[in-house]
């Protein structure tokens, strides 16, 4: 009998401690949240609240007055508006073309839309300059022609439209044309049988139901436009046309003696803005979820006829002039002896490459603390995103909801807002206890992991959802838990999704510029900022060198992932 | 309104998909085109509204040529309805919105109609029993009601031909039996001609006039359902609408002699010219009888495999002459697994009445 009941007893006493233990490190989790975080945002918007350490709306006030803000914000705003037109326009047409008609080799198409996503947007600036430059390729181009054209000056407001919106169509392309897809041919055959011509049915029925994504899309170009750096510091910074971001910027490193309230003030200003963005496009992609199918229909429903040729010679030489004219004008200019000579074969030599690959002890840093930075951020984001992706989907609650959301606000939050608060955070984690983590190389770490670790929790969230939860269940009740299951079940089958995510995770910390331009100290440089730093000096063959030789990486390296991935998914797929 | 398909050929690529269809509609007729998937019968259902044009051959609907190879007019330019196997509800319109877009952009809508166009959007909601759901959104209804508003939509403009495209396969059971009153009485109160596509011989059977049985890109047979069902021409009708067995043998002066039981005659009950040529017997199962007795005439000995009780009757599965025999017989003919039986044909009891 004694025994009998102690064998009861014992089962639930483990359970009782590990539950106890559980929710000890849930505490610690969430603390670790809110530190890492919630508490630097905090920090931001408390500094703007302060005049002379004492609580006041005096900074708000005293900026709303000033005549500069204003004609701050009126740039900002023409850009904004200006760039997003282009991105939307040329976004729906592309995502319609490819969703809707019979053009070919769209496979490829998508590929050459996706690019200036993956390519960090200073270094297409980069590009750009170079095509219209004094020797570019555009001026050599236009000479040919019998007439005289206009010069370009891409360092304009016009320029910086330009850039903006070229380089963020994709996010529009993205979202529309899974939502084109999405639409259910009968929806508009239903249309045509009641009467309703092809034109009066794209009207009545394919834009009302494409338009919850379409305007999601737009908005999500709307706020990366907002946000940008790279584009306006590079065009708009030796123009002298300054725009949030990059006023932000000017004021921090600039150290007037109200510098950093200044710029805490016009962050929470800016930051407002994206959140509230980032707010109504989240809603908006929830309602245009509503569409009862979730399959997506890639058969052509228009039929261009005698069109499709023009059409699709019409699309290959968008896709030629904007994404690989610029970058071989770039690389042009980095094979240069000197800049301004023109291009001919006694000119030519790989000098700056020697430089930035030898000579210069500050592009070897950079190069190093980059690749540094990148790889561990890479390998810290698999382990805890996938991790937290795993609990965020296996055992959905308000908590796992919650974190998510916090994990997502340094990355929905503009660069120089959230490079602001880091440096308010960890100058001084404890008030008047400076352990000297801003000033050294830490501070990137911790700000990278903070602002891309939602990149990976969303790739390993989309591995997660792949493997159906029946597939684990089988694998436990085969007697696999805990390793085996993991590594037997888990991350064969989850493995492509998780290397999308990290894949892009160490891309964008390689690259990254907004972060590091404001957190970068002496021995702390990353390749971002010595490209800047290359090109505000003045050195664009070194600054070329440097970004043909990332666009060489990335190229590199999305050849690399690819391949892993096709070889993963066919010894999967063989093993079924 | 009369439809008449003259030698229509569809190819799609290197698949054809119909092959020289020749069909003609008469005025209010409910056609049933009948086939297995693949058959070729929703490719028809698309050349009729328009949404495809014919590889050779023509289409007329009503007086006016409406597709050949060379010209085709969109859907929108012909006089018809058309009800989806998807529903196919636009999601930002409610249950009025459905109705009125026809009759606003359909141009061969009575002008009378067009005018009173609140009076035919309640006249119709009242036809498919919607009244009280006038203002809910698509995504606020049963499967049964979504279907009502997609009949709703597709008659309101009064077209003289409703398409339908398996409207009824995405619906349960019970639902499915609901509805076929609905679609009956829908054909009668409006005296359109319909054309029903389904791949369910129950549906054909229990509401069109004439049934056209497809496959593989041709028409097998065309006629009413009795005919369809009891006299089959070809062994695909027979197998695919009477569920048949297709028993090989010689005919001789009106007897069927099963190959290799010499000793077994069947009388001819009414069995078509076309099968006979083939040298087939088709016996559909509730034709058929069991019996222990081996003294009986004309019985062919097999052996039970399969026994299903359905309540009403017993279905079984029997294995003879290399073949395998589905026989239902009433739950008083008990026999087990691996059972020695006789089959029996039950020509003497039903003789199948057809007029033709």
């Amino acid at each position: 009998m004694n025994q009998m009941s102690n064998k009861e007893i014992m089962p639930r006493r483990a359970l009782s401690s590990s539950f106890s233990r559980k929710s000890i490190f849930k505490l610690l989790a969430l603390l670790l949240i809110i530190i890492v975080f919630l508490i630097p945002i905090y920090r931001l918007v408390w500094m703007s609240f302060q005049v002379d350490g004492s609580l006041s709306f005096a900074n708000y006030t005293t900026i709303l007055q000033d005549g500069k803000t204003w004609s701050v914000l009126h740039n900002t705003i023409l850009v904004v508006l200006g760039s997003t037109a282009i991105s939307v326009s040329l976004g729906i047409l592309l995502a319609w073309l490819v969703a809707y008609t019979d053009i070919r080799a769209k496979k490829m198409m998508q590929f050459f839309i996706v690019l200036p996503f993956v390519i960090p947007s200073y270094i297409s600036t980069l590009a750009w300059t170079q095509f219209f430059g004094a020797n570019g390729l555009y001026g050599k181009l236009m000479s040919m022609l019998p007439f005289a054209t206009e010069e370009i000056n891409l360092y304009s407001m016009g320029g910086i439209i330009f850039v903006l919106g070229l380089s963020h169509y994709p996010l529009v392309y993205l979202l529309s044309v899974s939502v084109f897809r999405r639409i259910p041919r009968e929806v508009e055959h239903a249309s045509r049988v009641s009467g309703a011509s092809g034109w009066k049915t794209f009207l009545k029925v394919t834009l009302p139901l494409a338009l919850p994504g379409i305007a999601s899309g737009g908005l999500l170009a709307f706020i990366a436009n907002l946000d940008n750096f790279g584009i306006p510091a590079f065009l708009g910074i030796p123009a002298q046309i300054d725009v949030l971001s990059t006023y932000i910027y000017q004021q921090v490193i600039g150290f007037g003696p109200s510098a950093f309230q200044r710029a805490a003030t016009f962050s929470v200003i800016l930051g407002v803005l994206a959140l509230l963005g980032t707010l109504v496009q989240w809603f908006l992609l929830r309602k245009s979820k509503r569409l009862e199918t979730t399959v997506e229909d890639k058969t052509p429903r228009i039929f261009l006829g005698k069109w499709k040729p023009l059409i699709e010679v019409g699309l290959w030489c968008f896709f030629f002039i904007t994404s690989i004219v610029p970058f071989i004008s770039m690389g042009m200019t980095s094979l240069l002896s000197a800049y301004g000579v023109d291009f001919t074969w006694e000119n030519i030599s790989l000098k700056n490459y020697q430089f930035i690959l030898e000579t210069s002890p500050k592009a070897k840093r950079a190069i190093g603390n980059s690749v540094q930075l990148a790889l561990v951020i890479t390998i810290v984001g698999v382990l805890i995103g996938t991790a937290f992706a795993y609990y965020r989907i296996r055992k959905p609650n308000r908590l796992n909801q919650l974190s998510e959301m916090a994990i997502s606000l340094p990355y929905a939050l503009p660069g120089t807002v959230m490079a602001l608060s880091m440096i308010f955070a960890w100058m001084e984690p404890i008030p008047g206890w400076n352990p000297g983590i801003y000033g050294s190389i830490m501070i990137l770490f911790i700000a990278y992991i903070t602002r891309f670790l939602i990149l990976q929790v969303r790739g390993s969230i989309t591995a997660v959802l792949q493997v159906d939860y029946s597939m684990e269940e089988a694998a436990i009740v085969s007697g696999s838990t805990g390793f085996s299951k993991w590594k037997e079940i888990l991350l064969p089958l989850m493995l492509p999704s998780i290397l999308s995510g990290a894949f892009l995770v160490f891309l964008t910390a390689l690259t990254e510029l907004t972060v590091s331009s404001l957190l970068w100290s002496s021995n702390a440089e990353t390749i971002g900022v010595i490209i800047f730093s290359f090109e505000q000096a003045g050195y664009t063959t070194y600054s070329t060198a440097m970004s043909s030789l990332i666009i060489f990486l990335i190229i590199l390296g999305f050849l690399l992932l690819s391949g892993v991935q096709f070889f993963w998914s066919r010894k999967v797929a063989s093993k079924q | 309104m009369s439809i008449k398909i003259s030698q229509i050929s569809k190819q799609f690529d290197q698949f054809t998909a119909l092959k020289d269809i020749q069909l003609s509609i008469e005025p209010g007729e409910f056609i049933a085109i009948l086939g297995p998937s693949g058959c070729g019968k929703t490719t028809l259902l698309r050349l009729l509204a328009g949404f495809l044009s014919p590889t050779a051959g023509s289409i007329e609907i009503g007086e006016s040529q409406v597709g050949t190879a060379k010209r085709s007019l969109p859907p929108e330019q012909r006089n018809i309805g058309m009800v989806f196997q998807s529903f196919a509800l636009w999601p930002h319109l409610n249950v009025k919105d459905h109705i009125r877009f026809p009759i606003q952009h359909h141009r061969f809508v009575p002008s009378a109609l067009k005018k009173n166009e609140a009076k035919r959007v309640e006249e119709v909601l009242k036809m498919v029993d919607l009244e009280s759901f006038a203002d809910r959104m698509p995504s606020e209804l049963s499967g049964g009601q979504k279907q009502r508003v997609a009949l709703a939509r597709a008659i309101a403009p009064k077209p003289e031909l409703l398409l339908m495209d398996e409207p009824l396969s995405n619906l349960d059971a019970e639902l499915r039996m609901e509805m076929r009153n609905e679609i009956q009485s829908i054909h009668r109160l409006t005296g359109a001609t319909i054309v029903y596509v389904t791949h369910d011989q129950g549906e054909a059977l229990a509401m069109a006039d004439r049934i056209v049985v497809m496959n593989q890109g041709e028409i097998e047979q065309v006629g009413t359902p009795p005919e369809i069902f009891a006299r089959p021409k070809t062994p695909f009708v027979a197998k695919f609408v009477g569920k048949a067995n297709l028993v090989k043998g010689s005919w001789k002066e009106g007897k069927f002699t099963p190959e290799s039981l010499p000793n077994v005659q069947w009388q001819d009950n009414g069995i078509e010219e076309g099968m006979k040529n083939q040298g087939y017997y088709p016996a559909r199962p509730e034709q058929l009888q069991l019996t222990k007795d081996q003294d009986i005439q004309n019985a062919i000995p097999a052996v039970i495999t399969s026994v299903q009780y359905q309540g009403k009757e017993i279905h079984y599965l029997v294995q003879a002459l290399e073949q395998e025999w589905s026989v239902h017989a009433d739950i008083f003919d008990k026999f087990d697994l691996g059972e020695q039986v006789y089959i029996q044909l039950k020509g003497a009891v039903v003789k199948d009445r057809v007029k033709v």
